[in-house]
This record gives structure tokens, sequence and C-alpha cells, in this order.
């Protein structure tokens, strides 16, 4: 996976998401405008009210219905500014359904031979933690942007027509502010950037500290560990605080012009109707002007200040995105047309191959440095093919291709007569697929309609039934209980109950008996007998001798080349 | 709410910081409140002072205290909002670096914790996660809290003594059900929802796990497709559920804000009554209403934080269940140790030693034997037949459910190599030697050059102060064995356990140290378990273990 940031390529991969989901988030900026223009309208009803009563010395009975367009302005507002919460949550909801359903896509198309490379934990961090990090920029940050921009401007020209200069003011703030707490940013990054060892050593002590708690306990050492700890922490605050000093000036600027603007126009106002100002449009201030241009000062200011409060979101997003990104582009460039070379099929002489075929196959991981080099093959139905040789000599990889997780470069892979993973097959490799339920579950996964009897058969042959006769439900009692899983010969041999009841016509075999104890490894053996028996297709990747005595033909790969025995 | 007692009391240790903390937050708040207050009561006064002037009335204004409290204003504003977000990030900091180092104290006091309380990879990140919570606790939720609580009586209070009791019950009644509907009715509607938050998403990283190992064998079997719908269905689920969280917080919000605005409209409208008949001036009728309308900012934080005060809740309680655990469950009390051992000569015995495990399920069965004093044992066994239970329990790790384990006089101390290396991200040293006592550097070195690794740490920067781990020297799978076969030799014991010693180190290493370790450890015992004899060293005896009935 790529390491490059590429900010640009980030934000654009935010927006495409955002694209397909225009609607909610229309909705949502839509009630963000309406909450705005309702406040305007409460404003200025206030404003007047005030006006009326204090200057003009209307009766307060006439004024009585003015009243009901300002309790509708305040209703209005609240729920504006409800739909506005309930859009946003919609959008970011949809948004991030997509993004799992894409990830879980580029899985499937990058294969399970890339993906043994992550660690299935830090993919399952990515799928869930990730993506949640980019609700709050859907959700909040977003919308925001568009109406930090709408609202104010709406307020600018309601401003203006009520006095022009103060409008200017209040003008003149607005690119202040942004090109400021860029400013301000752009430092604090660098301070970061400058601390980036310090911190990252720094912030993983706890953490480090309670993964490797047995031992520091066997050593005696927990106390130690403790002090060291408060010490890193102490540090940590200390640099966390000298870049935090100078990330907090720019919400200080945005305090700072914000208030100032409320002070600036309060006096200006209060000097205009005092008549104390004969340049601009101060003589045409009344009570009513002066209140309102007041009141909606803070207003101005206000979808700026929610803005910068969710800031951080953004910064979480971006860096989500780009994780997600790399990870997405790792799988699609993966993503050879998987319908590709398997499709011509071995019509020699008119008839359909039913055997496993391989022609001239060749792969390269990197280009120049081939895995397989014009590799053929034929397996005939019931017999077992094994494949040895040195590890990186193409052993796993021609397996791949013939379970269809690859495709060749070069050459065609055809299985019984049909493209490679067309059709179901048993794979026994390294990290069987567990359930999270009961041994019937697991069994049922593959043979739907397989009845009890059969189940404990099949686990049977495969010597987990005293295990399971141990349990108290027996096939109905769950798996992996109390956190204790089974142990990696107890999890290939169910892998192997599982084949022998889905009865597939070819079977794979990656290295099944690496790292198991004896016992185990006779069991399966003995299960690819049987197999064979049945008259299954069997091709294996192994070093293991007793495995070559069960196979037919073996095929000795060595960087590319092939030697067939 | 008693959950969060023991974190809030950790919390309250240091008073003095939260209370200027609270005091910042005040002033900033505060400086909010009156700013525009006093602007309109400002723009009011001179709008009648004008008038009056216009009709040719005298009239005087004092506009330079006004003016300057407005001043006055938008400089305390900014600077307390500045000030406190330092101090209080400061402040959010040391606590955060306080429960880290409680929590880690109750935690390492029980032993063999880590090995009881292990559920699943993602233990540690939730673990760290709910700590991070708990810190935010005061700033986010108790300290806004108690500052709306006491704005809205400070108001309440100017409404009773500057206007009219009716006043004070319009915007007093219609403040607090902004407040309720902010904090405890939010809490209500979500409570429940956000408690099982991480509950939700750890079982669907379990399924996902399970599903990512088992992606070979599911895309055979044609599954994967499938199995993908399931759990994009799983987590549409929850992620609705969640999504009603963030719902809620933003209805409240508004319908708080309905309320506020409400405050606005009544303390206006009784404020023109009380101005019309002659109780206040007009000035002072906008006062009231221009500081309700500031009430929105002082009311703000607190949906966010109520709305997921469940969530809140649900992780002290885990870290409470973590921190209060127990060393060792209940099993019946079996008592292992029989005292010394008669024979003087004899380190440690075992007779008829069996651990079974939650579940019925038997790690160890039956198990007589007996170590003596300079022996050095191997025990070899298939996977499964109970080797690291074995040398867990001579260790003193885990408890014997069965038979009689004697323990000599000589066995003071036990140095024990587990069967999974941990490699902490720290100094070389500091691996070597945890406890940080002081080692003769030439016996470190000694020690390197036993497990063939004195080349690779002289060639760290740093060497012995060296950086290891992430944003350090990575080591290989075999360095790191060493590295931790070398902390085990470092330390000075009686008993040496080693679990499956050479794993990820080839053949000729191995042969090399086997051979140095005779010397090293002269006069020591040792008591080695692998699956091979050929991956131990040399050893004077060997115990072969069967696996427990059921495999």
């Amino acid at each position: 996976m790529s390491a490059t940031t590429n900010p640009r390529e980030t934000r654009r991969w935010l927006s495409e998401l955002a694209r397909g989901h225009r609607r909610p988030i229309a909705l949502t900026i839509l009630a963000g405008t309406l909450a705005g223009v309702a406040t305007i309208v409460q404003m200025g009803l206030l404003a007047y009210l005030v006006h009326q009563a204090v200057i003009v010395g209307a009766g307060l009975p006439s004024l009585v219905v003015w009243l009901i367009p300002l309790v509708v302005a305040v209703l209005v507002r609240g729920l504006a500014q409800g739909l506005q919460g309930h859009f946003a949550a919609n959008a970011s909801e949809r948004i991030r359904g997509d993004v799992r359903r894409n990830l879980m896509a580029s899985w499937r198309h990058a294969g399970p031979q890339s993906l043994k490379q992550e660690s299935p934990a830090a993919l399952s961090s990515e799928w869930i933690e990730q993506v949640e990090a980019l609700h709050g920029y859907y959700a909040h940050f977003l919308p925001q942007m568009v109406l930090s921009a709408v609202v104010p401007m709406i307020i600018l020209v309601v401003v203006g027509a009520l006095d022009w200069l103060a409008a200017i003011f209040l003008l003149l703030s607005a690119p202040l502010i942004p090109l400021f707490m860029a400013l301000v940013g752009m430092g604090a990054e660098k301070l970061n950037q400058q601390h980036f060892l310090t911190m990252g050593r720094l912030s993983g002590q706890f953490l480090d500290k309670i993964r490797g708690l047995t031992t520091l306990q066997l050593f005696d050492a927990t106390e130690r560990a403790a002090a060291d700890l408060e010490k890193a922490s102490d540090r940590f605050r200390v640099v966390t605080m000298k870049t935090l000093k100078v990330a907090f000036l720019s919400s200080a600027v945005l305090e700072f012009f914000s208030s100032v603007a409320i002070a600036v126009v309060a006096i200006y106002i209060g000097f205009g109707l005092l008549g104390y100002i004969d340049y601009g449009p101060a003589d045409q201030l009344t009570l009513y002007s002066g209140l309102f241009v007041l009141m909606l000062a803070p207003e101005f200011f206000q979808p700026l200040r929610q803005l910068a409060q969710h800031y951080h979101d953004r910064a979480a997003a971006l860096g989500a995105a780009e994780l997600l990104r790399a990870r997405m582009a790792c799988g699609s460039s993966e993503c050879v047309a998987s319908e590709a070379a398997g499709g011509e099929m071995t019509r020699e002489g008119g008839a359909i191959s039913q055997a496993v075929v391989v022609k001239d196959a060749s792969f390269a991981y990197q280009p120049g440095l081939p895995v397989l080099d014009r590799v053929s093959l034929t397996v005939e139905p019931g017999q077992c093919l094994a494949l040895c040789g040195p590890s990186g000599g193409g052993k796993s990889t021609l397996l791949n291709l013939l379970a269809g997780f690859s495709q060749p470069d070069f050459g065609v892979v055809s299985i019984f007569g049909k493209p490679a993973g067309s059709t179901p097959f048993g794979w026994l490799g390294q990290s069987p697929f567990l359930l999270q339920g009961s041994w019937a579950d697991n069994l049922r996964l593959v043979a739907p309609s397989a009845s009890d009897d059969d189940m404990i058969g099949a686990l049977e042959k495969v010597g987990l039934g005293p295990l399971v006769n141990q349990r108290a439900r027996g096939i109905h009692s769950a798996v992996s209980e109390t956190g204790h899983g089974l142990s990696g010969g107890q999890a290939r041999r169910l892998a192997l109950a599982r084949v022998l009841l889905a009865d597939y016509k070819l079977v794979l075999l990656d290295e099944p008996t690496a790292g198991l104890d004896l016992a185990s490894q006779r069991i399966l053996i003995e299960g690819f007998r049987q197999l064979k028996l049945a008259g299954k297709t069997l091709v294996l990747a192994t070093h293991h001798q007793s495995l070559l005595e069960i196979a037919d033909k073996v095929l000795t790969l060595d960087n590319g080349g092939s030697v067939h025995a | 709410m008693r959950e969060l007692v023991p974190w809030l009391t950790l919390i309250f240790r240091d008073k003095r910081r939260l209370v200027v903390g609270a005091l910042l937050i005040l002033l900033t708040l505060v400086s909010g409140l009156g700013l525009l207050a006093l602007s309109g009561w400002f723009i009011t006064a001179t709008a009648v002072t004008g008038m009056l002037l216009a009709a040719g009335i005298a009239a005087q204004l004092n506009i330079y205290t006004p003016g300057g409290g407005i001043r006055l204003f938008a400089v305390t504003r900014t600077v307390g909002r500045y000030l406190e977000r330092v101090y209080n990030h400061d402040t959010v900091l040391r606590l955060l670096a306080a429960l880290r180092v409680t929590l880690f104290q109750a935690l390492s006091s029980v032993p063999g914790f880590q090995r009881q309380h292990l559920k699943g990879a993602d233990w540690l990140a939730r673990l760290t996660s709910d700590v991070d919570v708990m810190d935010t606790l005061y700033l986010r939720l108790v300290a806004p809290t108690l500052l709306a609580l006491l704005l809205t009586g400070g108001l309440i209070a100017v409404a009773l003594f500057v206007y009219s009791p009716l006043m004070a019950g319009f915007v007093g009644a219609l403040l607090v059900l902004a407040f309720l509907l902010s904090t405890a009715a939010l809490h209500l509607r979500n409570g429940e929802v956000a408690r099982q938050r991480v509950d939700g998403q750890n079982a669907l990283r379990e399924r996902l796990i399970d599903q990512l190992r088992g992606q070979a064998e599911l895309t055979a079997a044609g599954l994967l497709a499938q199995t993908h719908e399931d759990l994009a269905r799983q987590a549409s689920i929850w992620s609705t559920d969640q999504s009603r969280l963030g719902r809620n917080i933003a209805w409240h919000r508004a319908l708080s804000g309905i309320c506020i605005n409400l405050a606005v409209l009544v303390a206006l409208w009784v404020g023109l009554e009380l101005y019309r008949g002659g109780a206040i001036s007009g000035p002072v009728a906008v006062l009231m209403p221009l500081m309700l309308l500031g009430m929105a900012e002082v009311l703000g934080p607190l949906p966010d934080a109520f709305g997921v005060l469940g969530s809140t809740q649900a992780a002290a309680r885990r870290l409470n269940a973590v921190s209060n655990a127990e060393g060792g469950e209940d099993r019946g009390r079996h008592s292992d140790t029989a005292g010394g051992t008669q024979d003087a000569s004899l380190l440690l015995s075992f007779q008829d030693v069996s651990v079974c495990r939650e579940g019925q399920v038997v790690a160890l069965e039956g198990v007589t034997a007996a170590i003596r004093c300079g022996e050095w044992v191997g025990v070899v066994g298939a996977s499964g037949s109970g080797k690291s239970t074995l040398l867990d329990v001579a260790a003193g790790l885990v408890e014997a459910t069965g038979g009689v384990i004697a323990r000599g006089a000589g066995l003071q101390r036990v140095a024990y190599l587990e069967q999974q290396t941990v490699i902490f991200n720290d100094t070389v040293r500091r691996n070597l030697v945890p406890d940080g006592r002081q080692l003769d550097d030439a016996l470190i070195w000694r020690t390197l050059a036993l497990v063939r690794l004195d080349e690779r740490i002289s060639q760290i920067p740093g060497q012995l102060d060296g950086w290891l781990g992430r944003l350090g020297s990575q080591l290989s799978g075999g360095e790191a064995r060493r590295i931790a076969l070398a902390r085990t030799l470092l330390r000075e014991a009686d008993l040496v356990v080693l679990d499956e010693p050479f794993t990820g180190v080839d053949a000729a290493t191995s042969a090399a140290i086997s051979c140095g370790m005779r010397q090293y450890l002269e006069g020591r015992t040792l008591l080695v378990a692998a699956h091979d004899a050929s991956a131990m060293p040399e050893v004077d005896r060997l115990l072969m273990l069967q696996p427990p009935r059921g495999e």
C-alpha cells in the first residue's frame, strides 16, 4: 500500500462520495439557510417592537399583532435547525454505508491473497473506525462550509440595506478571519512536525505497557513502568501544549474579530443615533435599524464559529479518507478483468475438457521477475497433484491461479471446462473460517441441508467427535466457549469436515499441515486420502513428505520453471 | 450515575485547577452576555437621548462608561476564551496522565491480569478510548452544566430584582425547561442506545475479523458476497441506531433554542409593559432579552455531552470492572502448594497436577514430575498437550486446580520467557532490564553476544539507548525473540523457564546460543518447552507430555 499523501486527491475523493447523496446534503443546507432567514426575521421583529414601544410610543395592545409572526419565526427557526440535524444525520449514514459496501467490494476484488498482507484487526479497524471518522465531515463540516458563505451573505445584504457603513465593517472582517486562522494553522502544523517523533513515542506508552503487562509483572517491573508512564505523560502534556498554544490562537482570532465587530458596530450606532456622526448613512439610523444591525452582528459570525468548532472533524476525515482511498485503490488495481483469461475453454477437438488444465500460465508480481513462466499441467478428475518447491518458487501463486484468486498474465486456466473460481470448491489453507456460532452453524454454512447425523459423522471422521461430545449441547454448543477458541489443528479439522460435507468436486490445499502437531497432521492426511477415495480432485501445495505420498503426480516449481515427476 | 463517581473523585483531586478553569469559562460567558446586553442598552439609551436632543430637550448621557464597558467586554471575551482553552486543555492533559497512571497501577496490581481479562484483540483499544472519554468528563459535562445552572440562576435573580416577579417567573420557567430539554430529557431518550454503542461495535468487529481470516475459504465456497451482504446489513442496523442519537441531539437542541427564544420574547414583552408602567427605562427593558439571547451559547455544549452520556456511563462501568478486577476466579480455591519439599536438592515437584479452565476445558492432566536444582529439563508435546500451561504453573502464573506442587527453599525467583514475544516501544536497555535496576553494561553486552545480537544492536543509533519498536529500529521476528530471551537470562533467578525460546530463529543460530547457554546459566535450573527436542538446548532430561483426554 502506497504511503504517499495526496491531499488534493483525498479531498476530491471525499467530494465524490457526497455526489451520490446530493439530496440529503442539499436539504441540510436548505434547512440551515431557512434557520438563518428565520433568525433574521426574529431579530428584525424584536428590534421593530422596541422601536415602536420606546421611540414611537405606540401602545402595547396595538403591537400584540406583531407577536404572531415573532412566535412563528421562533418556531420556524427551531424546526429548521432540527431538520438540519435530521438531514445531516441521514446524509452521513448513507455515505458511510456506501463506503463500507465499496470497501468490501474492493476486498473481494483484491482477493484473499493480497489481503493476507494486512492484519484482520487493521482492516476491521478501517472498516469500522475510519469510516466512522467520516461522520463529522459530512454531517457537520461540509454543510457548515456552505452555510458559512450563504448565511453571512444574506445577513450582509440585510445589514447593507439598513446601514451600508456597518455592512462594510462586517465585510472587512470576513476575509481577514480565514486569512489569520490559516496563518496560525500553518504555524501550528509546523510545530507539530517538529515534535512528531517525540509525540509518537510518548503517545503510545500507555497502550504499550498494558499490552506487555504480564511481562512487566513477571520481571517485577510494574513500579518502574508506572513511574515511566507518569514521566512520559507529563512530557507529552508539555510538548502538546506548545503546539496547542499556537493552534488556539486561531480560535482567538475568530473571537477577536467577532467581539470587536460587535463593539465597533455598537459604538458606531450609538454615536450615530446621538447625531455625532455626519458622514455616511449615520443620519438615517433609527433604534429599529440600530438594534437590528446590532443583533445581526453576532449572527454574522456564528456560522464561521460553528465551522471552526467542527474543524477537527475535517482533519479526522481527511486522515481516514487517505487510508480508505489507498485501500480501495489497492483493491481495484489488482482487479484485472476477473472474467478474463479463464473463459476460453480448451476445446480440443470440440470436446470441453473435464480436467483441471493450466496452459502456458505466466505470472509476475513485478515486471521482469516472473514467478511462473509458461507452466502447464493437467489434472484428470479424481487425481491428486502435489506442487512442491522452495518458498517463493511459485506453489502458492499457481494455487491462487487455480482458485481464481488471481489471473495469469498470460495463459489459460480452466477448471472442468469453466473459468477458475466460477464454481464453488474446497479450500484448505492455514487460516480457516470460524463462524461465531455452534458447530452445526459452521458446518451448515456450506451444506445447508445437512442433517445432524451427517454433521456428527463428518466431525467424527476428522477426529473432533470426542471434543464435541464433551460439550454440553453437542454440535449445537458454541465452537469457541468463554474466549477459548480452537487450536490451530482443531480449526483446520473443522474446515476439513466442512469440505467432506459439502462434497466439492475440487479441493485446493495450501500447506494444510504446516505448523501442526503430529496427531492433527495424521488425521488431516487420512482425511485427504478419504477425499481422493471419494473421487475428488485434489491439488496441494506442500513441503510435507507424507502428503507427497498420496499424490498421483508431483510438480516441482522453482523460480518460474516446472518439472513434472 | 454511580459508576462515574470514582472517576469524578479522581478528577476532583486537583480542585484548584478545576475552579480556576471554571472561572475562566465563566468570565468568557459573562463577557459574551454582557457585550451584547450592554451594547443594546447603549444603543437604546443613545436613541432615546438622540430623540430628546432632536426635540430640543436637554438630555445627558454618559457615553464613556458604557463605551468603555463594551470595549472591556470585547477584550475580556477574547482573552478569556483563549486563556480558558489553554488552561483547561492543560488540565485535561494532566487528568489524562493521572487517569492512565492510576488505571495502570490498578491493573498491574492484579497478578495474571492479562491472562484472565484479555477478551479479544480490541480490548486494549477500547480501554484506551474509555480512558480518553473520562478525561473530558469535567470539561464537557460537569463544568458546562454547573455554569449553565449558575447563569440561569443569575438571570432569574436579575429578573426578580431589576424587573418583576412575573418576569422572573416566566423567564425562570422557560430557561429551566430549556435546560431540562438539553440535559435530562435528552439523556432519557438516548441513554439506552448510547450505552450499547460499543457492544454493537465489538460484535460487528468480531464478525468482520472472522470473515477476513477465512476469506480464502469463503471465496472458494462462493459465500463471500453473501457474507459481506450480511455484514453490511448488520452494520447498517448499528449505524441507524447511532444516527438516531445524533438526530435526537439536534432536535433537543432546537427545542431548547425555541424555549430560549420564547423567553426572549416574553422578557421583551414584560419589560416593555414595565417600561410603559414607568417602572423601568427603555434601555433597561432591552437588557434582559439581549442577555437571554446569549444564553444559547451557555446551553450550547450541553446536548452534545448529555446525548452521549449513556456511552460515557458504559465506559466508566467497563473501567470500573477492569480496575476492580479480582486476581483469579474462585474455582473452589484449591490449595496447590504443600509447603516446601522434603528433599533439599529438589527445586520443584509436581504431583498429579491438573489445570482445568472454564467450561470444563482440561488444559493439563495428571502431571507428575520433579526438577532438581541445577537440572536442565525439557518438555515436549503436541500442540494442545499443555506445555505452556505446565510452564505457567511452574512460573506461578496459573494456579493448578488439582494435584500438589511443592516448591523447594532454593526457589526464590523465577525468570519466565512466554511463548509470545513482547518488545516494548522503548530503549534497548529498558527492553533488556525492564525493572530499571543498575546493571554493568559489560554484562548486558555479554548477554547480547550470547544471543548473537551484539552486532545488530551496536549498529542501532544510540546502541543500548537506541529506540526499539515503532518509530525506532524494527527487529525481525527472530531478533525480537532473542531480545526477549536475553531479557529472561539477564534476570537473576534460580529457575529459568523458557517456552519455545527459538521461534523464528534459524537452526544455526539456535545451536550456537544453546552452546553458550550452558556456561552462562551455570548453576541455574532450566525448564524449557518446545514441540520438538531439536528446538531446545540440550537438556539432561526430557518429559513427554500427552494431550489431555478429548483430543
